[in-house]
């Protein structure tokens, strides 16, 4: 249960709001990198933190992602043409390059200066990995790029899809950090999906469908431990990492890749939420990556030419009651993501926390609820730069590991936890 | 003919307009019962309890010969020094939360867990530090469906308070 003013608090981000503000100090996924996908290529509309901007890459390779309008009569700058190293607006030919500066005011006098005082709001855009990142913040303050492992592999090691969730961010998120649904939700899944399947793990998730918690502070958010029962009296242990504020992992499987999230949002109703699978020590098999494209495992299915999934709310998510009924899907949807979306997107553009009744399985949930919120009041009247900024708290990974009854699931599977480039994950 | 559902799909029900008619009915609170299991955590009990609670009650556990009764009842002292019956306490209780900030209430946590467990009551644990108290963690993760390690006081406040205890 949440008062209604903190449950605002969490789940509004736009500009001067408290959350947001605490999200525009990360580094955040503004799109993927296939959507700009040559120089030159045509801009994007991109609405991210509830600001409404376009992407584009110009002639020379220069990734931009400015303010949506032009500053001259508000058009669009999606329908700019985008040429020689700026994007023109095509209602009276006024062109901003990737720092959002005016180059160029056709009306105005051959000499004139008058573009140089023109200047759109303007975020910087790297690509990294598959994504193509941005930081919305004071550029005063602008940190580190990004450190996180799926992003650095090389490329035949991971992939990463996103599909548009249209929820808030925050209950898309707190799915993330929920490891008890997996046994009921997903149980058709651990046994057929073929980025899941077959894990000795999936026994004891199955086995054992009423795991311990525990929940332990990390330097950039939480681990979150839970514990089922194993053979020979000892613990199967699935690790989640939750980096803050929207990052989190799965734990991994057999030898499948690893997978996890960012729930980006939006606007205060709908977020992105980007999927990512890799493996930290080979390449993607052709199967497993063909099998992430088909929109198994954490990724969707999406209709051609967009980010939405095939299974949608206008279209009941597909729903085969013969499939809830026959277990082969718990729910009655099909796919991992969208068994998630689905039930995430039943509760409202915006989940009204005054209603729900929590239990102590929760207890990661209540404890990222707390640390999202001290942290956006300590920036907000501190200054306090918010864990999960720096990018040393990036290197991080997911676990599942069988250890004795007598260990603390930290303790011993510190090293699991941690990234170790080169190394495999540690996976049951 | 198919019938039309366009009134009851998904995508009309899951609406900021429609989430208006949802049902506005009281929830009611939980009893839950949190018990100190060493007196630095009683001291935080004590802090946490001055709020305001619907159905929590506050209890400090000693170790030791002190937990045991005549009669083989575990004994409890509520947080203003009544003596207190565990196995009276945990009729009607949802959830009993455990705190400690040391190592010494193994003993404690072993008895409340187990006759939680014979009662089919939930259990939580917070243990309170700087992440030294490894063997309170220990002596608490057998009997606490739900441990939280934490340097963070608060904790024990936003539990109970997302709880509805």
């Amino acid at each position: 249960m949440l008062r209604p003013e903190i449950n605002e608090l969490l789940t509004q981000t736009g500009p001067k709001t408290p959350m947001g503000e605490l999200f525009r100090q990360y580094w955040m996924p503004a799109c993927l990198a296939e959507e700009l996908p040559e120089d030159g290529c045509p801009p994007i509309r991109l609405k991210l933190l509830s600001e409404r901007l376009v992407a584009f890459r110009d002639s020379y390779g220069n990734y931009g992602l400015i303010d949506e309008f032009c500053a001259h009569r508000g058009v669009s700058l999606w329908f700019g043409r985008n040429e020689e190293g700026g994007l023109r607006c095509p209602y009276h030919g006024w062109k901003y390059d990737t720092t959002g500066q005016c180059l160029d005011v056709p009306s105005e006098a051959d000499n004139s200066s008058f573009a140089e005082n023109v200047k759109l709001t303007s975020y910087p855009l790297v690509k990294i990995g598959d994504l193509l990142w941005t930081y919305m913040g004071d550029p005063a303050t602008q940190p580190p790029l990004p450190e996180w492992e799926f992003a650095l592999v090389p490329p035949e090691q991971t992939y990463t899809s996103k599909r548009w969730q249209q929820s808030n961010w925050l209950q898309a998120f707190e799915g993330g950090i929920d490891s008890s649904h997996v046994t009921f939700l997903h149980s058709g899944g651990l046994k057929t999906d073929p980025l899941f399947k077959g894990a000795k793990g999936n026994e004891y998730n199955l086995n054992d469908t009423k795991p311990f918690f525990e929940v332990a502070d990390s330097e950039g958010g939480l681990f979150v431990g839970a514990r089922r029962n194993a053979e020979d009296g000892k613990y199967y242990w699935r690790i989640t990492p939750w980096v803050m504020p929207n990052f989190t992992m799965v734990p991994p499987r057999g030898d499948h890749p690893i997978h996890g999230h960012f729930w980006v949002p939006i606007d205060d109703e709908n977020c992105w939420t980007y999927s990512f699978d890799y493996h930290p020590v080979r390449p993607l098999s052709a199967v497993e990556r063909q099998a992430m494209i088909d929109g198994h495992g954490v990724h969707s299915e999406n209709i051609p030419g967009t980010y939405r999934p095939v299974a949608n709310m206008d279209n009941d998510y597909l729903m085969d009651r013969e499939a809830q009924k026959s277990g082969a899907y718990y729910s009655g949807i099909k796919g991992i993501a969208i068994q998630d979306s689905s039930l995430q997107e039943s509760m409202g553009p915006i989940v009204d926390r005054t209603k729900e009744r929590l239990v102590p399985a929760d207890s990661g949930i209540i404890k990222a609820r707390q640390k999202l919120r001290k942290a956006a009041l300590a920036l907000r009247d501190q200054g306090i730069t918010p864990p999960g900024v720096d990018p040393a708290h990036h290197h991080v990974r997911s676990a599942a590991v069988v250890l004795p009854q007598a260990e603390a699931f930290l303790d011993a599977a510190r090293d699991d936890v941690r990234v170790k480039p080169g190394m495999p994950v540690a996976s049951v | 003919m198919t019938a039309d559902t366009s009134l009851s799909s998904c995508a009309r029900a899951a609406t900021a307009a429609e989430a208006r008619f949802r049902i506005d009915a009281p929830v009611e609170s939980r009893n839950a019962r949190v018990v100190a299991l060493d007196e630095p955590a009683a001291e935080v009990l004590r802090s946490v309890a001055a709020h305001e609670w619907a159905g929590a009650r506050f209890f400090v556990c000693e170790p030791g010969p002190a937990g045991a009764g005549a009669g083989g009842e575990f004994l409890l002292r509520s947080i203003d020094g009544t003596p207190a019956v565990l196995s009276s306490e945990l009729d009607g209780a949802h959830v009993v939360v455990m705190v400690a900030t040391q190592d010494s209430g193994a003993g404690c946590a072993y008895a409340i867990g187990k006759a939680c467990w014979e009662r089919a009551v939930m259990t939580a644990g917070l243990v309170l530090g700087d992440g030294s108290q490894t063997a309170a963690v220990a002596a608490l993760r057998p009997h606490a469906r739900v441990l939280l390690p934490t340097a963070d006081e608060s904790d024990l406040l936003e539990l109970l308070t997302a709880l509805r205890v």
